[in-house]
C-alpha cells in the first residue's frame, strides 16, 4: 500500500515536472512589453505619443533642456542671446552678453533618432495594431505624421534641406551601406513635404478642441508658418546681392516659387481664422493685462492653438523662479535672469502710431525731460509693452516693482548733475528717500536687471510660484491665433492684397489698445515690427530675421550699431532744491547695458548651420552648407 | 616603522607621479606652418580673426578640419606635426573670388607657405589723417582686381588699439557705392572723431572696401594717427 502511494506520488511528480518544463523557458516577460501589447493598447500608445510631444525641439522655451544629440532642445536661457533681452542672472552665464560672433554650429539640430522613433512607430502600428479600431489607428498615424512634419520644419529652418527619411532604415549586413545613405533634399522639397503631410492628415486628426495634442487646426497652423517661411525665403534670399544657394538646391528656393508659398500660407491661415474655434483673447477690459493673459492664462483661453502644458504640483518648471523681478521674488535666490532690452521696449509704438523711441532729452538735446512719475515716460505706449515687460512704475501680482538706478544731485559749482548710485539694492539716500530701488537696475550685481526692465510674459501670477519648493506651471505656446493673424497679414501683403492684410494687422493692434483701423497703409517694415512686439520671447525673432535675410544687417557685429548692442534705460530721481520744475522729478538715461561686452554678430555663414563633420563622414552624399 | 613610512611615502608617491606622467604624454607638435594670404606677393588686410583657412590631413581615424584663423595683416600660423596636409580656401569665407583648388603642403620643421587669393577690390594709396581737430579724413583709391561682383560700400573705421575693423572700432563712417560715381577716382571719407577717442594722444584708423554679397571686407593696413 505504502509502495503504491510512493509510486503515485512519484508519477504525479514526474507529470508536474514534465508539464512545467514545457513553458518554463517560454514565459511572458514581466518587464518587457512586446510590440503586440504596445500597439494594441491605446493607453500605451498615448504614453508613447506623450514622449514624442515632449521631444519637440525649440530654440527657446520654459525648460532647461539642451541635448543636441537627441534633439531635445528647450532652453529658456537662450532668450538672452539675441536683441530681445540680455543675461542678468548669475554671472557664470555672462557669456551670453559676450557672444563675439554666433558660432557656425549654433542652432544645430540633426535629431534623426527622433525621426527614426516616429518612423518605427508608424510602421509598427500598421503591422501590430490589429485590434485597434480603424479610426483610432488612422488618428494615431496622423498624429505621428504631424509630429514628424513639425520636426522636419524645425530641421529645415536651421539646416536648410535635410535628408527626407520617412521609413525605417535597416542594415542588411551586406557590407554595403549606400542604400541607407540619403542625400539632402532640396530646401523647397522639405517645405513641400510639410505642406503635403498637413494636407493629407488634417481631416484625420481628431482631438478637436485639444490644445496639447494636434488637431486639424494645429496642423494648419504649422502649414501657415512653414509656408510663410518658405515664401519669404524664396523672396528675400533672391533679393540679396549674392543669394545663398547650393547648386543642388539644398539651400536656396527660387524666387518664382514665392507667390505659391505665400498663397498657401494665406489659405491655411484663413482656414484657421474663419473655420476654427479660436478667437483673439479679449476677456480683460484692460488691454495690457489682457495681452498678458492671452499668452499666460489657461482658463477660457480661446486664443492658443497648441501649447506645451504644465500642471502643478508635479509637472512644473523653474522659469518664474529664475525670471521674476528681483524686488518681488519669493525665494532668497534666483530671479531677473532674462532682462528685456531697451531695443525691444522702443520697438513698441505709441498709440498714435508714432515711432516708439522713448523721449529722454528735450528737443534741443540740451537737458533731460523731467517726468513727474517714473512710469510717465511709458504713457500711451502700445499695451502689449505692459503685457510683455515690467517697466519702471508698473506692478506685478499687485506688488509695485521699485525700479530706480539712483539719484542725480545738482552740483551748482560744476553746473551739472552728480550721478549717485547705490552699492546695494533698496538703499536710501541722505535725504531719506529712495536711492536705488529694490529691483535695481544695477550695473554689476547679479540677479538684478541690468537693463531696467523685467519679463512679465510667462511669469506665473500665482502665489509662491517663484519659489524653488512650488515652481510654476505656466504653459509654453507653440502656436496661437495672434501669430496666425500676422502670418495671414504678411502673406496677403506679399501677394499685393494690402486691404486684406490691413484687416488682420489692425485687428491685433485694436486689441493692443490702438484705435479701430489704426493703420491705413502698410509696409513690410511695419509688419516686421508688428511681429517683433506681438511675438516677443515666443521663439520667433531669430527665425524671422533669418527668413527676411535681415539678421546679418541688424546684428552686424559693429559696436557703433545700436541694433547690435543691447541697451538699457536707467531712471534717476532728481535732487535740485530751489528748482520746483525739476526737483523730485525723474529723468532717464539710455546707455549700452553695462554687462554687455560684445555686439550681436550674425555672419552670412549663420543663415544655415554647419553640418557636423561626423555626419558628413558617415554619409558622403551629404554636402555641407555654404560658407562652411 | 611609522617614521620610515612617513618619510619615504611622499618620496615614493612623487617618484610614481614622475614616471607615471612620462608614460602617456604625447609629444607636442614641433613644426610651425606659417605664411601670409597674398595677392600679387602683397599681403591683404583683413578683419582680425575673421577669415579662416582649413587644413586637412588624411590617413588618421579622426578626420576633422584644423581651423587656421588669419590675422588682420594677412598672416597665419599653425603648430603642426611633420606630415602632408591639404590647405583649402573655404568658399565664401574671405573677401575674394572663390577658389577651392587644394594647396598641398608638406610640413617639415618650420615651413612657410603663402596662400594666393584674388580679391575683388583692393585699397590703394590710402592716406588717413586728422583734418582740423575734430575730424578724420581718409583718401584712397579703389582698384578692381576681379570682375563679377559689384562694390557695395567703403568704410572708415577708427579705434583705440591697432586692431581696428568692422567689429572692433570706436566709430565708423560708411559711403555706399551709389555715392561713388567714378570708381577710378580717389575716394574721400571724413568723419567726426568719436567722443571716446577725442582725448586720446593717438588712435588708429583703417579704410575698407565691401563687395556686394561678400561678408568680409578688404582693409588697408592700420594707420596710427597722433
Amino acid at each position: 500500500m505504502k509502495r503504491i502511494y510512493i509510486s503515485c506520488l512519484m508519477a504525479t511528480g514526474i507529470l508536474l515536472l514534465t508539464s512545467c518544463m514545457k513553458d518554463w523557458l517560454d514565459r511572458e516577460p514581466r518587464t518587457i512589453l512586446t510590440d503586440e501589447q504596445v500597439w494594441n493598447d491605446t493607453k500605451q500608445i498615448v504614453a508613447l505619443l506623450a514622449n514624442f510631444y515632449d521631444r519637440i525641439p525649440s530654440e527657446t522655451g520654459l525648460g532647461d533642456v539642451n541635448d543636441g544629440a537627441d534633439g531635445r532642445l528647450f532652453q529658456w536661457r537662450n532668450m538672452a542671446n539675441y536683441d530681445e533681452a540680455m543675461w542678468s542672472g548669475q554671472s557664470n552665464e555672462d557669456g551670453r552678453n559676450n557672444i563675439t560672433s554666433y558660432g557656425f554650429g549654433s542652432w544645430y539640430l540633426w535629431n534623426y533618432t527622433y525621426i527614426r522613433d516616429i518612423n518605427l512607430a508608424l510602421e509598427n502600428i500598421e503591422k501590430y495594431g490589429v485590434s485597434l479600431t480603424e479610426t483610432a489607428k488612422r488618428q494615431y498615424i496622423a498624429e505621428l505624421r504631424f509630429l514628424r512634419a513639425l520636426n522636419y520644419f524645425d530641421l529645415v529652418k536651421r539646416m536648410g534641406g535635410v535628408p527626407l527619411v520617412t521609413t525605417q532604415l535597416i542594415y542588411d549586413y551586406s557590407g554595403n551601406v549606400t542604400n541607407l545613405q540619403t542625400p539632402r533634399a532640396k530646401e523647397s522639397e522639405v517645405y513641400d513635404f510639410i505642406a503635403a503631410e498637413v494636407d493629407a492628415i488634417k481631416d484625420v486628426l481628431g482631438n478637436a478642441g485639444s490644445t496639447t495634442r494636434a488637431n486639424k487646426y494645429t496642423a494648419l497652423a504649422l502649414k501657415s508658418r512653414a509656408m510663410l517661411y518658405a515664401g519669404s525665403l524664396a523672396k528675400y534670399n533672391s533679393l540679396m546681392p549674392a543669394p545663398i544657394t547650393l547648386p543642388g538646391g539644398e539651400v536656396g528656393i527660387p524666387a518664382s516659387m514665392a507667390n505659391s508659398y505665400y498663397q498657401k500660407a494665406l489659405e491655411a491661415s484663413k482656414e484657421i481664422i474663419n473655420g476654427g474655434p479660436y478667437t483673439l483673447y479679449k476677456n480683460n477690459p484692460d488691454a495690457g493685462e489682457n495681452f498678458y493673459e492671452a499668452v499666460t492664462k489657461k482658463a477660457n483661453n480661446k486664443e492658443v492653438i497648441f501649447v506645451k502644458d504644465y500642471l502643478l504640483p508635479t509637472r512644473k518648471h523653474w522659469f518664474s523662479y529664475d525670471n521674476i523681478a528681483r524686488g518681488i521674488r519669493e525665494d532668497n535666490l534666483g530671479s531677473s535672469s532674462i532682462a528685456p532690452s531697451l531695443n525691444l521696449v522702443e520697438s513698441f509704438e505709441y498709440k498714435d502710431g508714432s515711432n516708439g523711441a522713448l523721449r529722454t532729452r528735450n528737443a534741443a538735446n540740451t537737458d533731460y525731460i523731467y517726468y513727474n512719475n517714473v512710469a510717465d515716460i511709458f504713457a500711451d505706449k502700445d499695451a502689449r509693452l505692459y503685457g510683455t515687460i515690467i517697466y519702471p512704475g508698473s506692478s506685478f501680482k499687485s506688488l509695485s516693482v521699485s525700479i530706480q538706478a539712483g539719484v542725480m544731485v545738482w552740483n551748482a559749482g560744476r553746473n551739472a548733475y552728480d550721478v549717485v548710485e547705490g552699492s546695494d539694492l533698496g538703499t536710501t539716500y541722505t535725504d531719506g528717500k529712495l536711492l536705488t530701488g529694490t529691483s535695481g537696475p544695477h550695473r554689476s550685481i547679479q540677479e538684478v536687471s541690468n537693463t531696467g526692465f523685467y519679463l512679465r510674459k510667462y511669469i506665473d501670477p500665482n502665489d509662491k510660484t517663484s519659489t524653488r519648493g512650488v515652481q510654476s506651471d505656466v504653459w509654453w505656446v507653440w502656436f496661437r491665433l495672434g501669430e496666425i493673424y500676422l502670418n495671414a497679414g504678411e502673406a496677403a501683403f506679399e501677394l499685393g492684397l494690402t486691404g486684406e492684410a490691413l484687416t488682420y494687422i489692425n485687428a491685433l493692434r485694436e486689441r493692443a489698445g490702438f484705435g479701430v483701423n489704426s493703420l491705413t497703409t502698410l509696409s513690410i517694415e511695419r509688419i516686421q515690427n508688428e511681429r517683433r512686439v506681438e511675438l516677443a520671447f515666443e521663439d520667433h525673432r531669430l527665425w524671422d530675421l533669418k527668413r527676411w535675410r535681415l539678421a546679418d544687417k541688424v546684428w552686424n557685429g559693429n559696436v557703433s550699431n545700436p541694433d547690435a548692442m543691447v541697451y538699457a534705460l536707467y531712471p534717476y530721481r532728481v535732487i535740485r532744491p530751489g528748482d520746483a520744475a525739476r526737483d523730485g522729478k525723474y529723468v532717464f538715461v539710455k546707455m549700452v547695458a553695462p554687462r554687455i561686452r560684445a555686439p550681436r554678430f550674425f555672419q552670412l555663414g549663420n543663415y544655415y548651420t554647419q553640418i557636423n563633420q561626423g555626419v558628413l563622414n558617415n554619409n558622403p552624399k551629404i554636402i555641407n552648407n555654404p560658407f562652411h | 616603522m611609522n617614521r620610515i613610512l612617513s618619510l619615504y611615502m611622499p618620496a615614493l608617491l612623487l617618484f610614481m607621479l614622475m614616471i607615471g606622467c612620462k608614460k602617456d604624454n604625447f609629444e607636442k607638435p614641433a613644426a610651425l606652418l606659417s605664411g601670409r594670404v597674398v595677392y600679387d606677393k602683397e599681403a591683404v588686410g583683413l578683419r582680425s580673426n575673421g577669415v579662416q583657412l582649413e587644413l586637412w590631413q588624411s590617413g588618421f581615424e579622426l578626420f576633422s578640419k584644423i581651423r587656421v584663423y588669419v590675422a588682420q595683416d594677412g598672416a597665419y600660423s599653425a603648430s603642426l606635426f611633420d606630415g602632408d596636409y591639404k590647405l583649402v580656401r573655404l568658399r565664401g569665407n574671405g573677401p575674394w573670388v572663390d577658389n577651392t583648388d587644394t594647396i598641398d603642403v608638406k610640413v617639415q620643421g618650420n615651413t612657410v607657405v603663402d596662400v594666393p587669393v584674388q580679391p575683388y577690390f583692393l585699397v590703394r594709396n590710402n592716406t588717413i589723417e586728422k583734418s582740423g581737430t575734430t575730424e578724420v579724413k581718409a583718401t584712397f583709391s579703389i582698384q578692381r582686381i576681379a570682375d563679377g561682383r559689384a562694390l557695395e560700400s567703403v568704410s572708415l573705421f577708427v579705434g583705440r588699439t591697432n586692431i581696428v575693423d568692422a567689429v572692433n572700432n570706436q566709430g565708423s563712417a560708411v559711403v555706399s557705392a551709389g555715392n561713388i560715381p567714378d570708381l577710378t577716382a580717389p575716394v574721400t571719407i571724413t568723419m567726426n572723431i568719436p567722443a571716446g577717442l577725442a582725448g586720446q594722444a593717438a588712435f588708429y584708423a583703417r579704410v575698407s572696401v565691401r563687395t556686394a554679397g561678400v561678408a568680409e571686407q578688404i582693409y588697408s593696413q592700420p594707420v596710427k594717427i597722433e
